[in-house]
């Protein structure tokens, strides 16, 4: 397997999640967004580790991985419970209506 | 008692300091601040005074304090007088019962007021006696605070504005000195921030390097003195600040800025100084910069302060001209002019503190400094016109008071230097007959007219007491100032011998 | 592998102190819930026990991603200190309010756990987890106050850009292994020490993202947005949490990160964050200028602070150690210097706000005559934040100043010259401040100042500490110059 086709993959992963952040204004597919972003890091951090660095005996890429797996849901996890709780205040996930504050 | 006897500098300075902090931690309805406040000036008059006759002005630099401090940066606190800090030490302390007698019945939190201005006696003993740049440059900046409440908690109507005009103005130009102090810390390779150590470390600087910083120090003292591009907070802060914080800003804090001229501008830039103040390079630098400068605020000063209706801000403005000799002097470079220049601190700092104390009775009877309002006071004030006489003939620099054995000399010895500025110059005292004789005739003479001026009472006896000092140093300097250039005048051949050669 | 248990014992601790807390949070009921501060502030003494006989050791462990030595100490000192004074300023405020005690208590001492561990991680995946440990219950805290709408605002923003910077981060990590086939710093750093001038454009790209992650937490411009927002909708002390310690962790992984990992290509991204400094503190101070509330005009001032803060990586040079040594200590000085008077400003913020909910600048008029012992702390900490004596301010200024004066390029230069300007631009709005405590008539029928007991000791802690590191600066001068940040790797 060569190593293009992951690191595309995760290039277009990660754009996606990226355009996702920035145009979306639903606070939940923003936060999906972000978890696309998270997920092609994990595709590069494994790629590398399985065809650059193989001789690396402690993993480093997967296990990076599995942190950045764990973290990422810990982040869901409170993103939710913050979004959830604005809705409750406001009857509205649009991020845009976040707007009592300005500079 | 021989610790107190060995370290007079510090006592001196510690003295107003330790009375601040009392002061400020008495009850506001303790009656007691004013005398604890009294009690520590007139200490700390005593102390500086036992300096003086403990003094050789021979031995150069003496008296010296020290006390390691910051070691990782090789700064000590290093305090010690020279005939130059001495007598700007002896105005400073001297001045100080004065203030605070003046500010007796001052009812406005006195506590606050007596605590900002023992605590400003103190750091401005520290600027005039530091040996080691970075004490002087931390005393420097901490004369701002006090000042600022001064100005801002007791002044006039416009206080806001002024006070932070004031501190801002100070503090572009200490940071200024600082980078430049810094700099030359670490280009010179010096190893801590005493005086003697900084001052070796110049002599590696190239003249492009001395220049570079000769104009950053310049900034930080030009804007005390003030000269003239960055003279505009002044005549704000003198206007707006209350009687006693005008007095010691233009008697005292001024000459901070002529202190630093000769203290650090001329010893420690040699060769851009000479070139600054005389014009001896090429090009831009063929032009006297200092002296254009130092005219030009003469001039101005006193053109401005011609028109002014309102006293105080005349003779702020006659401040700016007055200093204007004062930067004259320093910057002639030669034994007459520059001790002149020295003396004239003093001389200023006495007759313009004497003005602002007049002023200040006065504005306390009428609440209002507009000449116009005034007339005739002559007749109803005898006692008080009498001293306002005396301290404007000794502003415009008479012959047999203070103010002419300064302002003579350094036009004088300038005129030896660059004869073109010395004239010029002497228009600025001729201006200054001008424009005090011209407000006196408007104040005092003429007819009594108004309710108000014939019901202006005169002088107590309080106000009396302050006036009298003054008004006899005014006399005795005019008439035999030898005693003050005896101590002037060796230290200032000190400074010149460096920067001549 | 054995385990140095000595090295991480302040963790340890920390950790033990959160679980306890957490624990007793369910036993206790309604009034006895406060005791849960007392509870974190024994936990963070014993954990500052445990940190300050480390002092001069130099111990690794963790197969070298964990390092004590005196750079790290330093930090976890300034850490536990902030620590004892949030949780001084923060015991009414959340014991009088209904907030979540236990909760909120437990997620501070999370927090502060990632702090520590910030200082001590030489490896990219230690660094992302202490970073994570630090910012996750920040977001909880910000919106610790439910039913608050602008606590709830102050959440989502913080989150959403939180997260947001953590996956460009996490992305440029991820090129970075690719590049160099490790995370640990000085492995990261001899690899790029390969590349030589002509680095790749990817790499220098991957880099420039890992830099972004930390430019977040440090509310650099122009990843600031969250800042201001945040902080005036949070609960005041987390705000103070946010703005001293939260900040100061993401400067201590910014140091390793840029002057271990990256020190090869310095030639890169100090220019990079010498503009971001320079973006930082103008930005910063012009908005400030315009605030009204107090607790916005603290927010943004401290973006201006992280501007000043920022300077000193704008002079580092590759392979100079002397000056990325001068470099790294002025950061340092000023980080310990500033977070002295910042929790105490925010401390006077919430005397102020107690019972009262005052918090405008306006709301600070005659304090001076109402309260003058807090007017009298309040000017010390503003005096402090913007430089003058008699606060250890000054010497903050001066250390940065020095390191530029060092470096003598002719970015520092430019960089010195903001600094001034910045500096009498922020004094014009701390003066304003002053101004309104000293000078200004309060309202008529003004609400009393009642602050805490603990509350004005941990003001008058702070008061007392800004003036005396002025007379003294050499207790932290001499230790910040002791540090060695490479030492012990």
């Amino acid at each position: 397997m060569t190593l293009i086709g992951p690191l595309v993959l995760a290039a277009f992963l990660f754009c996606v999640g990226l355009y996702g952040v920035m145009a979306r204004r639903n606070a939940v597919l923003v936060l999906i967004s972000v978890e696309l972003m998270l997920n092609a890091v994990n595709i590069n951090l494994v790629a590398f580790q399985n065809l650059v660095w193989t001789g690396d005996a402690d993993a480093t890429g997967q296990v990076f991985a599995l942190f950045v797996i764990v973290v990422a849901a810990a982040e869901v996890g409170v993103g939710l419970a913050i979004v959830f709780n604005m809705f409750r205040n406001r009857a509205s996930i649009n991020i845009d209506d976040a707007d009592l504050m300005r500079w | 008692m021989e610790f107190l006897t060995d370290n007079l500098v510090t006592v001196t300075l510690l003295v107003p300091l330790v009375g601040a902090i009392v002061v400020g931690l008495l009850t506001e309805s303790d009656d007691s601040a004013r005398w604890v406040a009294l009690g520590a000036s007139v200490l700390a008059l005593v102390s500086s005074l036992w300096l003086l006759v403990g003094f050789d002005p021979a031995a150069g630099t003496q008296a010296v304090d020290s006390l390691a401090w910051i070691p990782t940066l090789g700064s000590s606190l290093t305090l010690g007088v020279d005939g130059i800090s001495l007598v700007l030490v002896l105005l400073t302390t001297f001045l100080m019962p004065l203030i605070v007698v003046a500010a007796w019945d001052h009812g406005d939190r006195i506590k606050g007021y007596l605590a900002a201005f023992l605590a400003l006696e103190a750091a401005v003993i520290g600027v005039f006696t530091a040996q080691d740049l970075l004490v002087f440059y931390v005393f420097f900046e901490f004369t701002l605070v006090p000042m600022y409440f001064i100005i801002g908690i007791w002044g006039g109507a416009n206080r806001r504005y002024a006070a932070v005009k004031f501190f801002l103005y100070t503090l572009l130009g200490g940071l200024t000195m600082l980078a430049a102090i810094l700099y030359l810390y670490t280009a010179g390779g010096a190893t801590s921030f005493a005086y003697p150590d900084l001052l070796q470390a110049a002599t590696s600087l190239s003249l492009v390097e001395q220049r570079w910083l000769f104009l950053a120090f310049f900034v930080g003292f030009a804007v005390k003195v003030p000269l003239f591009p960055v003279h505009t907070w002044l005549p704000d802060a003198h206007t707006e600040a209350p009687t006693a914080g005008s007095v010691f800003l233009a008697a005292i804090m001024l000459k901070m800025g002529g202190y630093g001229f000769i203290r650090y501008c001329l010893t420690l830039f040699p060769d851009a100084s000479r070139e600054l103040s005389l014009g001896t390079g090429s090009g831009f630098f063929a032009v006297p910069w200092m002296l254009v400068l130092a005219v030009i605020g003469i001039l101005y000063g006193a053109l401005v302060a011609l028109v002014q209706p309102d006293i105080k801000k005349l003779v702020a403005y006659s401040s700016v001209s007055h200093m204007g000799f004062v930067v004259l002097g320093i910057f002639a470079l030669n034994s007459t002019a520059t001790s002149a220049g020295v003396v004239q601190m003093v001389n200023h700092g006495l007759s313009t503190g004497a003005l602002f104390l007049l002023i200040g009775f006065l504005y306390d009877r009428r609440h209002t400094r507009e000449i116009s309002a005034f007339g005739g006071l002559a007749k109803q004030v005898p006692v008080y016109a009498g001293f306002f006489l005396l301290v404007v003939l000794s502003s415009l620099a008479l012959p047999g008071l203070n103010g002419f054995v300064g302002e003579f000399p350094v036009l004088l010895g300038t005129f030896q230097e660059v004869p073109w500025a010395a004239v010029l110059g002497s228009f600025g005292a001729v201006l200054a007959a001008l424009y005090l004789l011209w407000a006196y005739q408007r104040m005092f003479h003429g007819p009594l007219v108004g309710a108000a001026n014939e019901s202006t009472t005169d002088l107590t006896a309080r106000e009396i007491g302050v006036m009298v000092p003054l008004v006899v140093l005014i006399v005795a300097i005019g008439v035999y100032p030898q005693p003050l250039y005896d101590l002037v005048e060796p230290a200032v051949d000190t400074v010149l011998v460096g920067v001549t050669q | 592998m054995a385990i140095d248990f000595g090295a991480i014992a302040p963790e340890l601790v920390l950790t033990a102190t959160a679980i306890l807390v957490l624990m007793v949070d369910l036993v206790l009921t309604d009034q006895a819930k406060q005791l849960a501060n007392p509870l974190s502030a024994i936990g963070a003494l014993v954990a500052l026990g445990f940190t300050l006989p480390l002092w001069g050791d130099e111990r690794s462990t963790f197969g070298g991603s964990f390092v004590v030595n005196d750079y790290a100490v330093v930090f976890k000192v300034v850490f536990l200190v902030s620590l004892l004074a949030i949780l001084g300023i923060s015991w009414r405020y959340f014991a009088e309010s209904r907030f979540f005690q236990g909760e909120y208590y437990f997620l501070l001492l999370v927090s502060f756990l990632g702090m520590l561990i910030m200082p001590s991680a030489r490896d990219l995946l230690l660094l992302f987890i202490a970073l994570e440990t630090v910012s996750l219950p920040g977001f909880v805290m910000a919106g610790l106050r439910k039913r608050d709408l602008y606590s709830s605002e102050a959440a989502i923003k913080f989150f959403l850009i939180g997260v947001l910077s953590v996956a460009l981060m996490l992305f440029g990590i991820s090129m970075m292994y690719g590049f160099t086939g490790t995370t640990s710093l000085s492995g990261i750093a001899q690899a790029l020490g390969q590349w030589g001038a002509s680095p790749p454009p990817l790499l220098l790209a991957s880099l420039l993202l890992i830099i972004v992650g930390f430019g977040f937490k440090i509310s650099a411009v122009p990843f600031h947005f969250w800042a201001p927002d945040t902080y005036a909708g949070s609960p005041i002390p987390v705000a103070a949490m946010l703005a001293v310690a939260s900040k100061t962790a993401g400067f201590a992984g910014l140091i390793a990160v840029t002057f271990i990992a990256f020190e090869p290509f310095a030639g890169v991204w100090a220019p990079a964050l010498g503009v971001l400094a320079i973006l930082t503190m103008t930005l910063g101070n012009l908005v400030a200028m315009q605030q009204r509330d107090m607790v916005r005009l603290l927010a943004w001032s401290s973006v201006a602070q992280a501007g000043y803060m920022l300077i000193p990586f704008g002079l580092a040079v590759t392979g100079n150690a002397e000056v990325n040594e001068a470099a790294v200590q002025a950061t340092i000085f000023y980080i310990a210097a500033y977070a002295i008077p910042n929790i105490g400003a925010f401390g006077v913020v919430v005397a102020i706000n107690r019972r009262t909910g005052y918090r405008s600048i306006e709301d600070f008029a005659g304090l001076g005559g109402r309260h003058p012992f807090m007017a009298v702390a309040m000017t010390t900490f503003l005096l402090s934040l913007g430089g003058a004596p008699p606060t250890v301010g000054l010497w903050a200024k001066f250390a940065i100043v020095q390191a530029g004066a060092e470096s003598g390029t002719v970015l520092a230069y430019v960089l010195l010259f903001f600094l001034i300007v910045n500096s009498v631009i922020a004094f014009y709005y701390y003066l304003k401040v002053v101004w309104v405590m000293w000078m200004r008539e309060g309202r008529e029928g003004m609400a009393p100042v009642t602050p805490g007991v603990n509350l004005s000791l941990v003001t008058a802690a702070l008061v007392f500490g800004t003036v005396l590191l002025f007379v003294l600066p050499g207790l932290i001068a001499d230790t910040t110059v002791s540090t060695d940040l490479v030492a012990g790797l």
